[in-house]
C-alpha cells in the first residue's frame, strides 16, 4: 500500500472513532449529577421556572431524541447554542481554540529548547554530578503544582521584575506571544522534564548501542557520532512524546489558563463541565478529538520520515 | 472565593457624596477628572445582559451601567431616589402608583424615552412566563399612560412596589429597537439585543469577548449630571477584564495593569490596606453567610436529628461566631443578629445564640441526643471561605459530640441537590436584590415560594404574616409584622447563623468614585481616573 | 556490589518518607488537627518549625501526617492503571489479531480526551474524594501503560531468545510471564516512577479545585491550595508541603532510574 493510501485509510478509520467519542461524551455529560438548568438558574429559581426553561431548551425530550439532534447537527458541522453563554458554540470555540493552540505550540518549543541540550549534557555525564544536578532541577519542575509555579512566576517575573504582563492575552500576535510566554513556560516546566528523562534514556541507549562502537572503530569522533544519531533519536523521542501528550497539552492546561487568565479551551471545557453546558462539552470534545487524531497522524508520518524502519 | 453563591443585585446614582465623603475622603464629584479609561478586574464574566431574563449576579452587578430604572436605590440601600421618573405618588388607596417621566432622556441610539417604552419594559418584566424575577412585580394589574404620567395599577396595595421599581429587572429598554431585533421569540430577541444593549445608562457596550473582556464606552446622551453641572459619566472608557484567579487579579492590581478589582479575599485585605499605592474599600452590604439546615424528619430513609428544634438551637449555641469571623474573615465580619442583614429595612436585632457550650449540651440532652450524632454538609468545591467555616464548625461541634462530614461538590450538583431537598446541611450566602425585607423573607421563611430555602421548615403564622406584610402600607404595622416573623424564625433556627461581611473592593489610588451599594451593584458612573 | 550515589540518595528519601507515613504520631510534634487560636498564621520558629495555618494548626505536623495519604495516592493512583494497562498491553501485544486492533482503537479513543478534564469529569460524576480519584485515574490512566507494554512486547516477541524458547517448546503462559514480561516491563517501570510523582500532583490539582482529599485530612496538594490566599502574608503555608512533593518526586525518580540502570547493566 502506498503512503497516500495509508493516510486515507487512517482517516477512514478515524471516523467511527469520532462517532464513538460522540456517544461517550454525550452519555458522560448526562451522567454528571445536577443539570444545566439548575446550574444556570442558581439557588433562587422556583421549580416552575426550572421546568419552563428545561422545556424551552428541549432538555425534557428523550435522551434518544436529544442524541439524534446532536449527531445530526454535528454531522453538518454545527453545534447549536451554548446554554450558559447563549451564543453559538462555534463562535465560542473559534475565539478560544487559537489561544490554546498557540499556547501549546509555545510550550512545546520552550520545553524542547530546555530539554534537548540538557539531556545531552546529562547523558554524556551519566551518573556524575552534572547529570544528577540536571535531573534534580527538572524533577523540581516536574513535581511542582502548576498553580503554585504559575503564581511564583507571576510574582517574580511579572509583578516583581515587570518583565512580563500579569496574565491576560493582549491584542495582536506580538502581544499574544508576550502574554503567553509565562503560561507556556509553566506548562513547559513539567513537559520538558518528561522529554528530558526520555531523551536522556534514548541517548544513553544510542551511546551503548553496538553501532556506535562500530562507528568509533571506523575512526569517527564521538561528537560526529552523537550529532548524527542522537539528534535523530531526539527528534523521534520528541515527536513521540508530543503525540502521546497532545491531548493533555491541548485540553489539560485548565489550571494554567485559570491562573494566567488566558481565555483558552481548557478553561472553557472545565467551566462547561461545571455549568453542565452540554452543547459546549460535546462540541469541544469532538473538536479536540479531531485535532488530537490529526496530530497522531502527523506524528506517525514524521516518525516514518525520521525512522524509515517504522511504517505508517 | 471563586464561583460563590453571592447572588444578586441592582442599581443607583451618584448622589452618594455624603457617604463617600464619610468613608473615603473628599467626594469624587468635586475634583473628578474627565476622560480616560478604567480597567476593572472581575472574577467571572457576565452571561446574559438582559434585565428580565438574566439569572445571576455576574449580570445584575453590571446592568446598572447600561440601563436605568424608573427609581433608583439610595446609596445606603434603605430607600429610593428619582431615576428615569422624577417623582412618584401613591393614589387610589395604595392601588395606583403615578410616576412622572423625566423630560429629555434619550437612549444610547439617540431615540427619546417615551411612556410606551416604560409600558413595554414593565409588561415584559412582569410576564409570569419570563425569567426568574417577575414575582417582584406580580402585584401589577396594568401599566398605562395616564395623560403624560405612567400609571401602575395594582391588583391590591403592595408595600414593595416602590423598591421593586428601583430593582434591576424593571429597567427600561427601548421598545422599537428591541422589537426590531432579529429573533423569532422574545427570548431570541432578548439574546440578540443583549449582544449590543441599548439603554439610558451611563455606558454603552462596544465589544464583548466572552470570558475574557468586555469594553464599555461613555454614553454621551446619558441624562445624569455631576455636582459641577457637567454630564456623567466621567470616564471615556470602562473595561472589564475577566481574571478568575484571586491571586492573579491582585497581582495585576499591584502591577498597575488594572485599576480596581472585586472580591478581594479577606486574607489579603490587611496587606492591601498597608499598600500606599492602593485603596482598600469595604462597602456595607446586605450579605449574610450561614448554613442551611434540612429540617425534614427523615433524609434518605434515615432519621434526621435536625428535625428537632432543640438540636438546631444547640448547634447554633455551639458555634463561636467571633472565632469564625476571626479566622474566615480575619475580623472583617460581624455576627448575624437576625436571618436578614442589619442593613435590610425593618431588620430587628436580637442577641442571636451566644456561644454557650453548656447550654448546647443541655439542649442536646433534652432532645435525647446527648450521645451525639453524624451530620453531613454540602459545600461548593474549592471555596476557601466555606471550607474555613466548615473546618471550624467541625471542630466546634465535636465539643458537643456532633461529627460533621464535609462533602464538596460543584455548583450544578449543589444546586440540584438543594432544589431536590437532598441535603442535610449546606453552606450558603445571600444578598438582597431589593431594598425591602420581603424578598429575603419569601425565600428564607415563606414556605410556598421555595420551601423556606428548601429546608422543609414551615410555620403557618409566618406564612400568613408574610402575605399580610406584602399588602401592608402602614410602616409601623409592617415593622411589627417583620419583628414577629424574625423572632419566630430565629427561635426556630432552620439555619446556622454565621456572619455579615462587607464587599471588599480594591483600587489604585488614582482610580476614584466607584460605588457598590448594599445590594451589590457596581456603579461606575461617577468613577474617574485621576492624573 | 557498590550502589551508585543517586540510588542511595533516592532510597534514603523513600525510607524517610516511609517512616513519616508509618509513624507520623511519633515524629510530628503536634496533633495535626488541633487548633490554636493564640498562634494563627505564626511564622516558622522554634515553637512551630514550619509555621502554622489560619487555624493555628502546626504545619510541620500536618506535612508529616500528610505523607501517608500522599504515598497512598502515589501507590493507589498508579497500581490500578499499571495492572490493568500492563495486562492488556501484554495480552494484545502477544496475541495480536482483532483484540489488538480493538484495544488500539480504544486507546486512541481514551487518549483523544484531555487527561485532566476527563478525570475532573469522572470525579464530578462519582463525587469528590480520593477513592473516586483512584477510580477515575484507573479508567483513564491504563492506556499509557497498555501502549508502552504493547509496544515493548511487540519488540521482544521477535527477539532471538523468544524464538529459541519457542523452539524449546515452552508454553504460551510461560513464554509470556517468564520471558516477555521481565524484559518488556522495564520502560513501564520507568514510566511508573514518573507517574507516581504525577499522581501526587494530580491530587494537588484536584485539591485546588476542591475535588481531591476532603478536609480535615491533611494532604500536600490541599495544603498548598489552602495556602494560596496567604501566598504573600504566610508563604510558608504552601512552601513546605510543596517541598515535600518535590522531595518525594526526587526520591521516586532517583530510585527508579537507579534501579533501571542496575537492571540494564545486568542485562
Amino acid at each position: 500500500m502506498n503512503r497516500a493510501g495509508a493516510i486515507v485509510g487512517r482517516i477512514a478509520q478515524i471516523i467511527p472513532t469520532f462517532f464513538l467519542i460522540g456517544v461517550v461524551v454525550f452519555v458522560l455529560a448526562r451522567l454528571l449529577p445536577g443539570d444545566a438548568v439548575s446550574a444556570m438558574l442558581g439557588d433562587r429559581a422556583t421549580d416552575e421556572a426550572v421546568r419552563r426553561i428545561t422545556h424551552q431548551l428541549g432538555l425534557d425530550r428523550s435522551m434518544v431524541a436529544q442524541f439524534l439532534t446532536f449527531i445530526g447537527q454535528a454531522a453538518q458541522g454545527h453545534f447549536g447554542q451554548s446554554l450558559a453563554f447563549r451564543v453559538p458554540v462555534a463562535s465560542l470555540i473559534s475565539e478560544r481554540l487559537p489561544v490554546t493552540l498557540l499556547l501549546t505550540l509555545m510550550a512545546t518549543l520552550i520545553a524542547m529548547c530546555m530539554a534537548l541540550p540538557l539531556a545531552f549534557v546529562a547523558a554524556m555525564n551519566a551518573n556524575r554530578w552534572p547529570d544528577i544536578l540536571i535531573r534534580a532541577v527538572f524533577q523540581v519542575g516536574l513535581s511542582s503544582p502548576v498553580f503554585y509555579v504559575g503564581l511564583v512566576l507571576l510574582t517574580v517575573f511579572a509583578a516583581g521584575l515587570r518583565l512580563f504582563p500579569v496574565g491576560g492575552y493582549g491584542e495582536g500576535l506580538p502581544a499574544h506571544l508576550y502574554h503567553l510566554f509565562l503560561p507556556a513556560l509553566t506548562l513547559a516546566l513539567s513537559f520538558s522534564a518528561v522529554i528530558m528523562r526520555t531523551l536522556r534514556g534514548s541517548i544513553l541507549a544510542v551511546l551503548r548501542a553496538e553501532f556506535v562502537d562500530f562507528a568509533r572503530a571506523k575512526g569517527l569522533s564521538a561528537r560526529v557520532i552523537l550529532l548524527r544519531h542522537v539528534l535523530r533519536s531526539a527528534a523521534i523521542t520528541t515527536v513521540t512524546l508530543v503525540g502521546l501528550h497532545i491531548g493533555s497539552l491541548l485540553g489539560g492546561a485548565v489550571i494554567t489558563e485559570s491562573v494566567f487568565a488566558v481565555p483558552g479551551v481548557g478553561r472553557l471545557m472545565v467551566d462547561s463541565i461545571f455549568s453542565r453546558d452540554y452543547p459546549v462539552i460535546q462540541a469541544l470534545t469532538l473538536v479536540l478529538a479531531v485535532l488530537v487524531s490529526l496530530t497522531f497522524l502527523a506524528t506517525d508520518l514524521l516518525h516514518g520520515w525520521l525512522d524509515p524502519r517504522a511504517g505508517v | 472565593m471563586t464561583p460563590t453563591i453571592l447572588l444578586n443585585r441592582r442599581a443607583t446614582l451618584g448622589g452618594v457624596a455624603a457617604l463617600l465623603a464619610f468613608q473615603f475622603g473628599p467626594a469624587p464629584a468635586l475634583a473628578a477628572t474627565r476622560g480616560g479609561r478604567m480597567v476593572f478586574g472581575r472574577y467571572a464574566d457576565s452571561l446574559f445582559l438582559d434585565p428580565v431574563l438574566n439569572d445571576a449576579n455576574v449580570d445584575i452587578w453590571v446592568l446598572t451601567n447600561l440601563y436605568d430604572t424608573l427609581l433608583l436605590p439610595t446609596a445606603d440601600g434603605q430607600g429610593v431616589q428619582p431615576g428615569l421618573a422624577t417623582a412618584y405618588e401613591i393614589a387610589d388607596a395604595g392601588r395606583t402608583v403615578l410616576l412622572t417621566l423625566r423630560e429629555g432622556v434619550k437612549f444610547s441610539d439617540g431615540t427619546p424615552l417615551t411612556p410606551d417604552d416604560v409600558i413595554f419594559s414593565l409588561d415584559r418584566a412582569r410576564d409570569p412566563k419570563a425569567g426568574a424575577w417577575n414575582s417582584l412585580l406580580a402585584s401589577i394589574e396594568k401599566v398605562e399612560n395616564a395623560s403624560g404620567k405612567i400609571a401602575i395599577r395594582l391588583k391590591s396595595p403592595d408595600a414593595t412596589i416602590i423598591p421593586a421599581l428601583a430593582t434591576f429587572n424593571s429597567a427600561i429598554l427601548p421598545r422599537r429597537a428591541f422589537e426590531a431585533t432579529a429573533g423569532a421569540t422574545m427570548e431570541d430577541k432578548a439574546k440578540a439585543f443583549s449582544e449590543k444593549p441599548i439603554g439610558t445608562g451611563p455606558f454603552v457596550m462596544v465589544e464583548w469577548k466572552r470570558g475574557s473582556v468586555m469594553k464599555l464606552k461613555r454614553n454621551p446622551s446619558h441624562w445624569k449630571t455631576a455636582e459641577d453641572g457637567q454630564k456623567l459619566p466621567y470616564l471615556e472608557e470602562l473595561e472589564f477584564q475577566i481574571i478568575p484567579d484571586d491571586a492573579t487579579r491582585l497581582l495585576k492590581l499591584k502591577a498597575g495593569e488594572i485599576d480596581g478589582t472585586e472580591l478581594v479575599p479577606y486574607a489579603r485585605v490587611k496587606e492591601l490596606q498597608a499598600d500606599p499605592t492602593l485603596r482598600m474599600e469595604l462597602w456595607p452590604s446586605t450579605r449574610v453567610a450561614y448554613l442551611t439546615m434540612n429540617v425534614r424528619p427523615t433524609l434518605r430513609g434515615a432519621a434526621n436529628p435536625l428535625a428537632n428544634v432543640k438540636v438546631r438551637q444547640a448547634l447554633n449555641h455551639a458555634i463561636n461566631k467571633d472565632a469564625v469571623i476571626a479566622v474566615t474573615t480575619l475580623g472583617l465580619g460581624t455576627p448575624m443578629r437576625s436571618f436578614m442583614s442589619s442593613t435590610t429595612p425593618l431588620f430587628s436585632a436580637s442577641p442571636l445564640y451566644p456561644y454557650d457550650l453548656a447550654k448546647a449540651k443541655g439542649l442536646l440532652a433534652e432532645a435525647g441526643m446527648a450521645g451525639g450524632f453524624d451530620l453531613t454538609c454540602l459545600t461548593l468545591s474549592g471555596n476557601q471561605d466555606n471550607l474555613n467555616n466548615l473546618t471550624l464548625a467541625q471542630q466546634m461541634w465535636a465539643q458537643i459530640g456532633v461529627r460533621l462530614k464535609i462533602e464538596q461538590v460543584d455548583n450544578a450538583t449543589l444546586t440540584a441537590r438543594y432544589r431536590a431537598g437532598d441535603f442535610q446541611l449546606r453552606t450558603a450566602a445571600w444578598t438582597n436584590d431589593i431594598s425591602d425585607p420581603g424578598q429575603i423573607t419569601s425565600y428564607f421563611a415563606y414556605f410556598p415560594n421555595i420551601g423556606s430555602l428548601h429546608s422543609g421548615w414551615q410555620d403557618a403564622r409566618v406564612d400568613e404574616l408574610y402575605l399580610a406584610s406584602q399588602k401592608e402600607i402602614d410602616p409601623a404595622k409592617r415593622a411589627a409584622q417583620y419583628k414577629e416573623i424574625q423572632d419566630t424564625y430565629n427561635a426556630a433556627a432552620p439555619i446556622v447563623y454565621l456572619y455579615e461581611t462587607p464587599y471588599p473592593v480594591a483600587f489604585r489610588v488614582k482610580a476614584k468614585g466607584f460605588v457598590q451599594i448594599p445590594l451589590g451593584n457596581n456603579i461606575f458612573e461617577a468613577a474617574s481616573i485621576e492624573k | 556490589m557498590r550502589l551508585p550515589f543517586p540510588l542511595i540518595a533516592g532510597l534514603g528519601i523513600l525510607v524517610l518518607l516511609l517512616l513519616c507515613a508509618l509513624l507520623p504520631g511519633a515524629i510530628a510534634p503536634y496533633d495535626p488537627l488541633a487548633f490554636d487560636y493564640t498562634a494563627m498564621l505564626a511564622a516558622p520558629g522554634r515553637a512551630h518549625l514550619f509555621g502554622t495555618d489560619q487555624f493555628g494548626r502546626d504545619l510541620l505536623s500536618r506535612t508529616i501526617h500528610a505523607t501517608r495519604i500522599d504515598l497512598q495516592i502515589a501507590l493507589f493512583a498508579t497500581i490500578g492503571p499499571l495492572l490493568i494497562g500492563g495486562a492488556i498491553g501484554l495480552l494484545v501485544g502477544w496475541f495480536g489479531g482483532l483484540a489488538d486492533t480493538l484495544v488500539g482503537r480504544l486507546i486512541d479513543l481514551v487518549q483523544t480526551f484531555p487527561f485532566l478534564v476527563l478525570v475532573i469529569a469522572i470525579v464530578a460524576v462519582l463525587g469528590p474524594g480520593l477513592e473516586n480519584m483512584y477510580v477515575a485515574v484507573a479508567i483513564v490512566g491504563w492506556v499509557f501503560y497498555a501502549r508502552l507494554m504493547r509496544g515493548e512486547v511487540l519488540v521482544q516477541k521477535h527477539a532471538d531468545y523468544i524464538a529459541a524458547a519457542r523452539a524449546l517448546g515452552y508454553s504460551q503462559p510461560r513464554l509470556m510471564l517468564r520471558h516477555i514480561l521481565p524484559n518488556a516491563i522495564r520502560p513501564v517501570l520507568i514510566y511508573l516512577v514518573t507517574d507516581m510523582a504525577l499522581a501526587i500532583l494530580l491530587g494537588s490539582s484536584l485539591g485546588y479545585l476542591g475535588l481531591g482529599a476532603q478536609p480535615p485530612t491533611p494532604e500536600w496538594g490541599v495544603l498548598i491550595a489552602d495556602g494560596k490566599n496567604f501566598f504573600t502574608t504566610a508563604p510558608w503555608m504552601s512552601l513546605f508541603p510543596g517541598l515535600a512533593i518535590v522531595l518525594t518526586g526526587l526520591g521516586f525518580s532517583l530510585t527508579g532510574d537507579g534501579l533501571a540502570d542496575l537492571m540494564d547493566v545486568r542485562r
